[in-house]
């Protein structure tokens, strides 16, 4: 293990205090869940929790001064909202540790959270004391990626180096386009939401086709969720 | 589905070589199906050769590994691909995982595991020491990092001034810049000045090395 940690940030406490913990996921069962196997470990705190991104960021700002490991539950498939949270955390807070948690996630989900800002990833199927170690080297400043399969990790670098080469390839306009198109609406309805006109729209998306490749929605959506650029929502 | 596992060798290593043809003799279900060492030739024999685990020396010197092993993948996608090499820090090991590798072995002592490990690999488990599969993880972390700051970086940029910027990389002068994109002198001065600004350069030389670094331009 070397001397410097790897991330540049790290919440080591003055000896004798414990490491605080934020909690961020949607579910209270599974807040009340974290905080009972955390607040179990002598050297981990849980200081405060939220259910939804703004809940998280008035927590965070009242911590401010405090260092913190902050523990972010993607949810199904790693919503917008989520990546989003994770974006801006990691832009107000440059030095604080962020960690993913996720339930069986796939590679696009934990590359996107990568991208985002994370400091590591630790997958909720991991066994509690795992779980718990992994938590306290990301406060080190160590990466962790914990409770994946072994072969994930090249797999993942693997998704973060296709999206950013198909964000050199898309415009930001052209990549908003297709992140809405991936909802499965129709040309019109993009337009309605992105406010302009219904032929701006078809002329995004061929010129995305010709980019990506493709030539039908589908394909251009698959191209870029396998690139990490959008994430599509289950079935409902 | 073949009953063998046909292995396919890349790489003039005598020992890698030699160690892959024991455990292919000595083993029924393991076929050496084709040895080479010429990167110009791998991906066609590979093709012919249809193998289902190709054990690779990535320390070959003529041609990039990590390019090899991802054409590799996009000819023989069944095919695992265990690599070795003398290299152990994470970035190696994370380039060559990146590339589409399933395993990775340092030289020194992975030669004494080979025979395991191509069973490993052919039964579709990657192949990866935990201490290696550590390091490339750290290097993941920065390598994220790194990505997202590039990302930052090409956002941040206007249309414009990714055009200033890639004339600049193509050592255009600043008047060939303003005849180029019909604007003033004055006007490719700020340009030019956002650039370095938002690319945190001084000079030229620095702004294109950046630009370089981040996939913003290639040169040549």
């Amino acid at each position: 293990m070397g001397s410097e940690p790897s991330t540049g940030r790290s919440s080591d406490a003055p000896a004798g205090q414990s490491v605080p913990v934020v909690l961020v996921d949607q579910l209270p069962v599974v807040r009340a869940g974290l905080r009972l196997l955390i607040d179990a470990a002598e050297d981990l705190e849980v200081v405060g929790e939220a259910g939804d991104s703004r809940s998280a960021l008035t927590v965070l700002a009242r911590l401010r001064r405090r260092r913190a490991v902050l523990l972010v539950g993607l949810g199904v498939l790693a919503d917008r909202d989520r990546i989003d949270l994770i974006g801006e955390v990691r832009e107000r807070y440059p030095t604080l540790v962020i960690v993913a948690l996720g339930a069986d996630a796939d590679i696009g989900s934990i590359s996107m959270a990568l991208f985002a800002g994370v400091d590591g990833f630790i997958d909720k199927n991991s066994e509690p004391s795992r779980f718990l170690d992994a938590i306290r080297s990301a406060s080190h400043g160590d990466m962790v990626l914990a409770g994946v399969a072994p072969g994930a990790v090249g797999k993942i670098a693997a998704t973060i180096d296709r999206r950013r080469r198909s964000e050199l390839l898309l415009t930001q306009r052209e990549r908003d386009v297709l992140a809405v198109a991936a909802e499965g609406l129709t040309a019109r309805q993009i337009a309605e939401r992105l406010g302009v006109r219904e032929r701006t729209i078809t002329t995004h998306l061929d010129r995305i086709y010709d980019k990506l490749g493709v030539s039908s929605r589908f394909a251009a959506i698959r191209a870029a969720t396998r690139s990490g650029l959008v994430t599509v929502a289950g079935p409902e | 589905m073949s009953p063998t596992t046909r292995v396919l060798t890349f790489g003039g290593h005598p020992a890698i070589n030699g160690v892959v043809r024991i455990a292919c003799a000595s083993s029924p279900s393991l076929e050496l199906v084709a040895e080479t060492e010429d990167p110009q030739e791998i991906v066609r024999v590979a093709a012919e050769a249809t193998p289902d685990v190709i054990i690779f020396d990535a320390d070959v010197r003529e041609a990039d590994p990590a390019l090899l092993i991802s054409q590799l993948q996009a000819v023989v996608p069944s095919a695992a691909v265990l690599a070795l090499s003398d290299r152990s820090d994470g970035r190696s090991v994370l380039e060559i995982l990146r590339s589409g590798a399933s395993g990775y072995l340092v030289k020194a002592d992975g030669l004494k595991v080979l025979g395991e490990a191509v069973a490993s690999a052919a039964s579709g488990r990657p192949v990866l020491d935990p201490a290696l599969e550590q390091a490339a993880i750290e290097e993941l972390g920065r390598f994220a990092r790194r990505q997202r700051e590039a990302s930052a970086v090409a956002t941040a940029l206007t249309s414009r001034e990714r055009d200033v910027l890639a004339l600049l990389a193509d050592g255009a002068t600043a008047r060939q810049i303003g005849r180029r994109l019909g604007i003033s002198p004055r006007t490719v001065e700020t340009h030019v000045a956002n650039v370095y600004r938002k690319l945190g350069a001084r000079t030229r030389v620095q702004a294109i090395g950046r630009a370089v670094t981040m996939g913003l331009v290639s040169l040549g």
